[in-house]
């Protein structure tokens, strides 16, 4: 049981943040690009938002990391 | 660093004042900022004559835009030339436009008749022994351009006109080189009214016939139309010719008159900054305290002691309202490139470039770490400051790349990589560091160890810059740096890895800084503090996009055995290896940038300085003001 149920968290431990990252920046993008029609100059600070929900997928994975390796032996 | 500004003032007669600021630009360091009023001191408003000689610059400036797109390409810039005299450069400006225009209008107009007569001739061309050459003939021709895009047009024409005449016609068609359908329609005299009526209906256009063909027939007219076009093409290169005589003449003033225009506006703009009162006038502005002296002697050695120049008492202006120009040692210059994309640091705060020469090359680094991936990188930075003008953002660009590729290759032969696994497989090369491929933990707790020396370096960064003005705010970071540090204390001392006994006195500390925080920062200081150490874990992503970038690397390789063909398996782990490299580019960069907009700079960065505008002499990039 438990060689399916290790995996199995990993993988839900990195998956379901990157799907909340992909929707935070599936409504991030369309108002950047909303508000750099207006402001080009705020280009770094659209990258820099369009970039921060990452966080969410990137500790995910570490957490699936620590998972498999701690879990896992 | 932050360069240390002076607030200069220049008193002296009123009828120096046009001399004055000419000595300014010259020294161009000087950004001037208005005058307030005082007293008699009243601001300087441009008299009526200098009112006519900005619309007359505005003007001949318009008149060089047109002209510098019509003759294109001209260099843009140029030197200011002595003003012989703005009006003869408007008057000949001007003349040379209409002669422009006419020539323009011209070309227009034979081009659109060589068009017509070059469709004529091609028509001709496709039916030569169809077309009736005489007027006597038993048929009535028409002759079509149809569209050719519509493949069902002809035949419905067809079956539209064996509706209307029967059998009695004959259609022929040809593809132009246009795209559209040349057609040839004969039908008996007697039907012409139906057909007529039928291709009027249809909206099917007869070729117009060119003028002055006096009733002739297309196949008579042939000869006569080759020669016209002869004739044209003659008439077009004479235009040409003469446009390039007009462009040679013109051209090489163009851009000397823009420049020196634009610095006689900005000459007459500067005066707006002047107060003055009916005999005397007053100049206030900014200039960067080791330019101070070379104003004085510029000042000087024109006025002598007509024309004072003094410093404003320190006590007498805010920092806020002083521009801030940005001075780092050479090696550090390119990176300050990544300051200025965020607005730049108040005037008397910390100029973060630096500390982002130091720590953004080495997280790049540190996520691409790999020898092949770093030299590749060095030969694209190599390449792109070849190209690059010293000082220009391609050269900023190509030396921070650099710096992120040396750091690269060091990473490399501390993690044993190159191109992935290749360097193990083919030159045995072994890890100095750690296997980032299997050692994923102690990744980690590097990536983390790293980004607490970043955040902790933040966090006192902030307590220096707060601790001019806002002690409170200085306390409060303090606090929440010496609990950060306890944190780790704890940690080190819970793992094992510091004596145990640190564990107790670390927590104990802890329990007590965390009420003077709340009372230092109010009830948001948890939040805070919990965000801090967020901060901590998002340096997470050094390890993971390392550790991504590693394994796509070590399954390019592997691609290359486990595909069939060998050729096939090189081929599609090149391609990995390419799309790996695109990625080991952009993903570092996005991300260590957000490492420092967000974590680092939340810490201490205080926005709002000022971009510094001396005043001087005009450059085509804009750099004056």
């Amino acid at each position: 049981m438990e060689a399916f149920l290790i995996p199995l968290s990993a993988a839900l431990a990195v998956s379901i943040p990157a799907l909340a990252t992909g929707w935070a920046q599936s409504r991030i993008g369309p108002a950047i690009a909303a508000s750099l029609a207006e402001k080009p100059e705020l280009s770094t600070t659209a990258i820099l938002l369009v970039a921060i929900p990452e966080t969410m997928a990137i500790l995910g994975f570490v957490v699936a990391v620590l998972i498999m390796l701690r879990a896992g032996g | 660093m932050i360069l240390s500004m002076v607030r200069a003032r220049i008193l002296g007669p009123r009828e120096d004042l046009d001399d004055v600021l000419s000595t300014v630009q010259d020294v161009g360091l000087l950004q001037l900022s208005g005058t307030q009023p005082a007293g008699s001191l009243r601001p300087v408003e441009p008299d009526p004559r200098e009112a006519r000689e900005v619309k007359r610059l505005r003007a001949l400036l318009v008149d060089v835009d047109v002209l510098t797109a019509r003759f294109a390409p001209f260099p843009s810039g140029g030197k200011p030339q002595a003003p012989a005299s703005f009006a003869s450069w408007l008057r000949q400006f001007r003349r040379v436009r209409r002669d422009v225009d006419r020539l323009e209008a011209k070309r227009r107009a034979l081009e659109e008749e060589r068009t017509q007569t070059a469709r004529l001739l091609e028509f001709i061309r496709a039916f030569r022994g169809l077309l009736p050459t005489g007027n006597g003939t038993r048929t009535h021709g028409y002759h079509l351009v149809l569209r050719g895009q519509d493949a069902g047009v002809v035949p419905r024409l067809r079956e539209g006109l064996a509706q209307a005449i029967g059998d009695e016609f004959v259609l022929e068609t040809a593809p132009l080189s246009t795209g559209e359908l040349a057609a040839v329609l004969l039908v008996p005299p007697t039907d012409a009214p139906r057909v007529e009526r039928l291709l009027a209906q249809a909206g099917v256009h007869e070729l117009p016939m060119p003028e002055g063909s006096g009733g002739r027939t297309l196949g008579q007219i042939g000869p006569t139309l080759t020669a016209r076009l002869d004739a044209l093409d003659a008439d077009l290169a004479a235009l040409e010719h003469e446009r390039r005589a007009l462009s040679l003449a013109v051209g090489p003033t163009l851009a000397g008159a823009r420049a020196t225009a634009q610095d006689r506006l900005l000459g007459l703009a500067a005066k707006e900054n002047a107060a003055a009162t009916p005999r005397s006038f007053v100049l206030e502005g900014w200039i960067p305290a080791a330019g101070f002296p070379r104003l004085v002697q510029a000042i000087g050695a024109r006025f002598g002691g007509r024309v004072v120049v003094e410093p404003v008492a320190r006590e007498d202006w805010r920092g806020e309202a002083a521009p801030v120009v940005l001075h780092n040692p050479r090696l550090f210059r390119p990176f300050e490139m990544i300051t200025r994309m965020v607005p730049l640091p108040a005037y008397g705060t910390i100029d973060p470039t630096p500390f982002v020469a130091v720590f953004f090359p080495m997280f790049f680094g540190l996520i691409l770490g790999d020898i092949g991936y770093g030299l590749l990188l060095g030969a694209i930075a190599l390449w792109l400051r070849h190209g690059g003008a010293p000082g220009s953002t391609r050269r900023a660009v190509a030396e921070v790349l650099g710096a992120g590729a040396a750091f690269a290759v060091a990473f490399g032969v501390a993690f044993g990589e190159l191109f992935g696994d290749l360097g193990t497989r083919w030159f045995g090369l072994h890890p100095l560091l750690l296997d980032r491929e299997k050692s994923l933990l102690p990744f980690l707790g590097l990536a983390l160890a790293i980004g607490t020396v970043h955040i902790t370096l933040g966090l006192a960064l902030g307590v220096f810059n707060a601790s001019r003005g806002h002690p409170r705010q200085a306390v409060g970071r303090g606090v929440s740096l010496v609990m950060v540090l306890l944190i780790v204390l704890v940690l080190l001392a819970a793992l094992e890895v510091l004596p145990h006994g640190l564990l107790t006195p670390a927590v104990v500390g802890l329990l007590v800084l965390f009420p003077v925080l709340i009372l230092i920062e109010g009830i948001i200081a948890p939040i805070e503090f919990l965000s801090t150490l967020s901060n901590i874990l998002s340096y997470a992503r050094i390890m993971a996009l390392g550790t991504a970038s590693v394994m796509m690397a070590v399954v390019a390789n592997e691609l290359a055995g486990s595909v069939g063909s060998v050729l096939v398996g090189v081929l599609f782990a090149l391609l990995f290896h390419l799309v790996n490299f695109a990625l080991g580019i952009f993903a570092p960069t996005i991300h260590v940038l957000r490492l420092h907009y967000v974590e680092f700079f939340g810490k201490f960065h205080s926005p709002g300085g000022q971009v510094y505008r001396p005043f001087s002499h005009w450059r085509p990039n804009g750099t004056a003001g």
